[in-house]
């Protein structure tokens, strides 16, 4: 048995022809905890937002993967195959988190929308003139390469309520279809559209005030 | 000179007057902001019918903020499907040494069994 922490894949013994194929050896959780534990904790931290259950569910792919690694028959990429386990345990807690917490809390909601429209008078729904979007710099996308601004756009998606954190990484980040998201949370489909329509007001906004509002 | 400017004047009143019944007349005919925003939303997930987007159109027209508010909601659209990305090459937080070898002797455990 070669239980040893530093096993690197030149310094293992060369396995027998047609190892490509052969279900993984003793050595290769090690292997697997070593070359994709952090990709895949941080695909699941960037989903659930709890360091804790991020690593349960990277422990579970692992798990799952031992089990069924005589499946893997080397047809994907091992990484591909991993996260492919890991996405259906992620969608198997959202579905078990939508029975327990309500999708409709409607809390956050009012605060997001009624201070930002005028109120009443001639020009009732409209913005506010403070308050209006302000006009970002002239090539936002330079921002996208930078380490800072996506720490920002993770802090600030961070701070809408559990649930909606949830839809909108899902539709956004991962760009499953509205129709699947429903399917999935068991919630409507004008439900999901207020969810996320709050979810990227109050992301447009808390990006505007931690950065694009900073830097000029 | 005196008469020319007062020509002048009368002209750039009448502008004026126009330009604010034309601001009103868009305003009366077009959703409010605040409806605009829901709007903006929706036509990310399904497309938005020809009128709808008639609508919008001439709605910015008149409404600076909403032109830009869409303007972020798309720029946030296609920036969010690299969040993943972006944090894994920032290193935003990894597994601890001591979750990785808890990981490790489960799995040996789990193997083993």
């Amino acid at each position: 048995m070669e239980i040893n922490p530093h096993t690197t894949e030149t310094a293992a013994p060369s396995p027998p022809a047609g190892s490509a194929t052969a279900p993984p050896r003793l050595s290769d959780p090690e292997r697997w905890v070593e070359e994709h534990g952090d990709y895949l904790f941080k695909y699941a931290l960037v989903r659930l937002r709890d360091a804790t259950k991020a690593e349960d569910m990277v422990q579970e792919t692992f798990l799952a993967a031992l089990k069924g690694s005589d499946k893997f028959a080397g047809r994907s990429a091992e990484k591909s195959w991993l996260v492919g386990i890991l996405k259906n345990k992620i969608c198997d807690h959202y579905r078990k988190a939508s029975r327990e917490t309500s999708f409709t809390d409607t809390e956050f909601y009012c605060a997001e929308e009624s201070d930002k429209f005028i109120s009443n008078g001639l020009f009732k729904g409209g913005w506010i003139h403070e308050l209006g979007p302000l006009e970002w710099s002239s090539d936002p996308g330079a921002s996208l390469d930078s380490v800072e601004f996506w720490k920002t756009f993770h802090d600030c998606s961070n701070k809408m309520p559990g649930n909606v954190t949830t839809v909108f990484t899902m539709r956004e980040v991962d760009g499953v279809e509205c129709k699947e998201i429903c399917k999935l949370l068991n919630i409507s489909e004008n439900n999901l559209w207020v969810m996320l329509h709050r979810a990227r007001m109050a992301l447009r906004r808390c990006l505007e005030t931690n950065w694009f509002g900073k830097k000029t | 000179m005196p008469r020319n400017e007062l020509v002048w004047e009368k002209d750039m009143k009448l502008i004026e007057a126009l330009k604010t019944r034309w601001i009103v007349w868009v305003w009366n005919h077009t959703p409010t902001c605040a409806e605009m925003s829901r709007w903006a939303s929706v036509s990310l997930d399904r497309p938005a019918s020809l009128k709808v987007r008639f609508k919008m159109r001439l709605h910015n027209l008149i409404c600076v903020w909403c032109e830009r508010y869409q303007k972020h909601l798309t720029f946030l659209h296609r920036a969010a499907p690299q969040l993943p990305e972006q944090l894994e090459t920032t290193a935003h937080r990894t597994l601890s040494v001591e979750a990785k070898q808890r990981m490790v002797q489960r799995l040996y455990a789990a193997h083993n069994c």
